[in-house]
Order: C-alpha cells, then structure tokens, then sequence
C-alpha cells in the first residue's frame, strides 16, 4: 500500500489538467448559457427557435461524439490542439445544460415580481436586471454545482484525444507497472477529492447568497 | 362637490373592453375618478374588478375603448407605458414585495432606479414612510421576517415611494390572516384620511363605509350600481347588488 504513494507526483500535473480542462469548460458554458437562455425566453421567435435548436442539438448528441467532430471533424476547417477542443467541447456542451438551468430559475420566478416591478415604472431591463436575475441566480446554483460536477467527470473523455488528464495518465501509468485497479483507485480518489471540493465551494456560495430566504 | 365634478378626473377609462381568450372580462366600461376621490369597487370574484383596476396601469391592456391619466390617453404599445406607470401606485393581494432585498432596499428600489434620485435622498424618503406605516424597527429586515399584514405595509410604502397621483389596491387584505387585516386597513384609512386618491377592490365593508366617497358594484364585466356608501348598502337600488350585499355581510 505505501508503495502506491509514490505514484501520486505523477498524478498531480493530471488532475492539473483535469482542473483546466473543467474550469475552461464551465467558464465557456456559463458564457453560452446564460445569453441562449435568454434568448430561450424571448419573444422573438427567430432567436427562441435558435436557442430551441442549439439545446436540443446538442442535449441529443452524445459529448463523445461532440468532442471527435471539434478535434478531429473540424481539420479540414481549422486544426484545433486537443486542450482547445477538449475545453471548447466541454463548454459547448455544459452551454445547453446551463442555458435550461438558467431558464427554469428564470421562469421559477414569481409572475407577481415582474407586475410588482413594472407597476413601479420600472422598465424590462430594469426589472429583469434588478428583480428577476438575482433571484433566478440564486434558484440556479445548487442545480448548477450539479452540472460542475457532471463537466468536471465528463473532462475524462480529453483521455480519448491524448490529453493526458486523469484517466489517461492512470491507464498509462498501469501499462508499465500492471497494477489497473490500483491507478484507477487513485485516479478515482483525485476525482473525489475535486468533486468533494466543488460541491463545498458552491455550498459556500449557495448559503452566502441565501439572505432573505433564511433566518438572520 | 359640484365643482370637483368640473375638474378633470385623474383616471378615466372609456368603453373598455377586455378579453381573456373567449371570455368577455369587461363588457364596456366607462370609470373615472377625481382627485381626492376614494372609490371602493365591490363585486363577486370574476366580475372583472381586479382586470378593471389592471387596465388603469396597463397590466392588462384593453383592447377596445381607452383608458386616460390625467385626460392624457397612452397608446398601449407604442406611448411610454413606463411614464403613466410611475405616477399610478399599486398594492397587490399577494403583496410583491422583492424577496431579496430589504424593507429599505424595497421601498428605494423605484425611486432610484426610476426617478432618478440619489441614495441618501430615497433614503430618507423611505424611512419616513416606512415609519408612516408603522415598520421603523424593521428597516433592514428581509420580507420572509415579516407577518403578511407587516408587509403589506412594506408594499404600501413602496408604492407612495414614488409618490404616485392615484393609489390602486387589488384586494390588499384578502390574502391576510383575519387579526392582521385592521393594521392595513388602518393605514388605508390613513391615506384616505391625507386625500390620496384611491381605487381599491376590497370586501372590508367598515372600510368602504368609513372611508369610500364612493362605491362601485360590478358584476359579470359590467358596473351595476354605484353611489355613495351610504346609499349603496342601506338602499340598493338593484337586485343584484342586494342579493350580493346581503351574501357579503352573512359573513
């Protein structure tokens, strides 16, 4: 058992690339999703449509597939190195699932504050900006910190275009030392160790901004 | 009186109609109502008074006929909602307050936001009128700390935050605990009191009597009787607004 501790220095730049590959990733998806659920929302019907496609688009292909058609689909456009794709993919991806979080939180919010708001002249923007979002972004995190959490185990599909983040490094490491269980046991507990964090993380937040819904 | 009745009225609704897909919710109205003038409108639920009062600051729109403030129409889509809006203050059943900010914060929000005014100067307007309804304690709490009659009070505030020319309140204690309701009420009767201007849909019958100059019967989208109180509930002169009178104070 000590003996696997010495395998841990390989680990660390792993899960390093694992940790950029998942921030880029929900940082793009953030980026998509709050204008396509915008968008989703508005009367416009042209960009409704737009949203409407690019969700179900993407919610009905699997990130597999996603990720091949960016890093390797796409040569003949433009040639992307893996880490780009990996994080574009990632981000394209999570932009659909954020883009319907936000628009539940959205639509979660009572009609009457909307009435409230305008009925103080105040205009859509306003109310939207003022009103609206800071409550719908409340009502999004703890959905949210879910979907990190998804994107961040979902980065382990990079393995397959030769970034070597957690995953790959385990099975490489494996092919020289023929101990499979083992590597992947340790590749899982940096994965835990992640998760765990950025499930207290959003936590953190999801409580700092519960004021007016709990007692002071 | 007389002269009053000469005067332009702030609110004046011509021929209004409403529809909610196949239902006819205002079949023709014609409304006003004069400065000072407090108007109580009674009616059965689904008689349109709640839509009549929305017409006034466009939160329903009327598709026929027009509704004026201060004898100046505004074109539903086109005119400058936002501007009619600012001067026509509304209480709602369900309060509205902003979860998510304080008394102090709701009760600023619109004047600064909308009329442009600095902070520590909507402040001191707020605290004045949060201390008006009674609520100077509770300044920086949050509306879930407060019972449903405090924050109706909040919401009153908020209302004459922007020191609206007409006052409309849409059923203000029917979402109320019955040992909640006399708080705002006492604060309506207030402002009538202080000549506020105020349409108010209510079924707190010692209001309508202490404090209506006038009161309106409407039912099936139509306004049946109207007169002052005393008139109204001594001396009906319609059927329906006795059968109706007489089913209210049953209770």
């Amino acid at each position: 058992m000590p003996d696997l501790f010495r395998y841990i220095p390989y680990f660390l730049p792993a899960a390093w690339m694992t940790l950029v590959i998942t921030s880029f990733g929900i940082l793009i998806g953030l980026l998509i999703g709050f204008p396509i659920s915008l968008a989703r929302l508005s009367k416009n019907k042209a960009a409704e449509l737009a949203a409407k496609a690019y969700i179900g688009f993407i919610r009905g292909t699997p990130l597999l597939l996603q990720l091949f058609f960016i890093y390797f689909g796409l040569v003949r456009l433009i040639r992307l190195d893996p880490l780009p794709s990996a994080a574009l993919a990632l981000g394209i991806h999570n932009g659909a699932y954020i883009a319907e979080i936000f628009r539940g939180a959205i639509q979660s919010v009572d009609k009457g504050q909307i009435e409230a708001g305008r009925a103080l002249g105040m205009s859509k923007a306003q109310t939207l900006r003022r009103i609206i979002l800071p409550q719908a972004f409340r009502r999004a995190l703890p959905p949210l910190g879910n979907q990190f959490i998804i994107a961040l185990k979902d980065s382990s599909l990079a393995s397959t275009i030769s970034i070597r983040e957690l995953v790959l490094t385990s099975r490489q490491l494996a092919s020289s030392n023929y101990m499979m269980m083992e590597m992947l046991m340790l590749a899982a507990v940096f994965y835990l160790i992640m998760t765990g964090a950025l499930s207290f993380i959003v936590h953190r937040i999801e409580y700092k901004m519960s004021v007016g819904e709990r007692a002071v | 009186m007389n002269e009053k009745k000469l005067a332009e009225p702030i609110v004046r609704l011509e021929k209004v109609h409403k529809h909610f897909g196949k239902l006819h919710v205002l079949k023709g109205i014609d409304f006003s109502v004069q400065e000072k003038e407090v108007v109580v409108i009674i009616g059965a639920s689904g008689s349109g008074k709640s839509t009549l009062l929305r017409c006034i600051n466009y939160l329903e729109v009327a598709e026929q006929g027009k509704v004026f403030l201060e004898g100046k129409h505004v074109h539903p889509t086109k005119g400058d909602i936002n501007h009619v809006r600012r001067e026509i203050g509304m209480v709602f059943q369900n309060f509205n307050l902003f979860p998510h900010m304080t008394v102090l914060g709701n009760v600023i929000e619109a004047p600064i936001r909308v009329r442009g005014m600095k902070k520590e100067e909507a402040t001191i307007l707020a605290k004045d009128l949060i201390a008006k309804v009674g609520l100077s304690d509770k300044l920086d709490v949050y509306p879930r700390m407060l019972s449903g009659g405090q924050k109706q009070r909040v919401a009153i505030a908020r209302a004459l935050a922007m020191s609206p020319k007409v006052m409309l309140f849409d059923e203000p204690t029917s979402a109320l605990d019955p040992e909640l309701v006399g708080e705002v009420i006492a604060v309506m009767k207030e402002l009538a009191d202080e000549g506020m201007t105020m349409i108010v849909v209510t079924h707190e019958m010692w209001f309508a009597k202490e404090a209506a100059d006038r009161v309106i019967y409407m039912d099936e989208g139509l306004i049946v009787e109207e007169g002052k109180p005393e008139e109204i509930f001594t001396n009906p002169r319609e059927e329906r607004t006795k059968a109706f009178l007489k089913q209210i104070l049953k209770d």
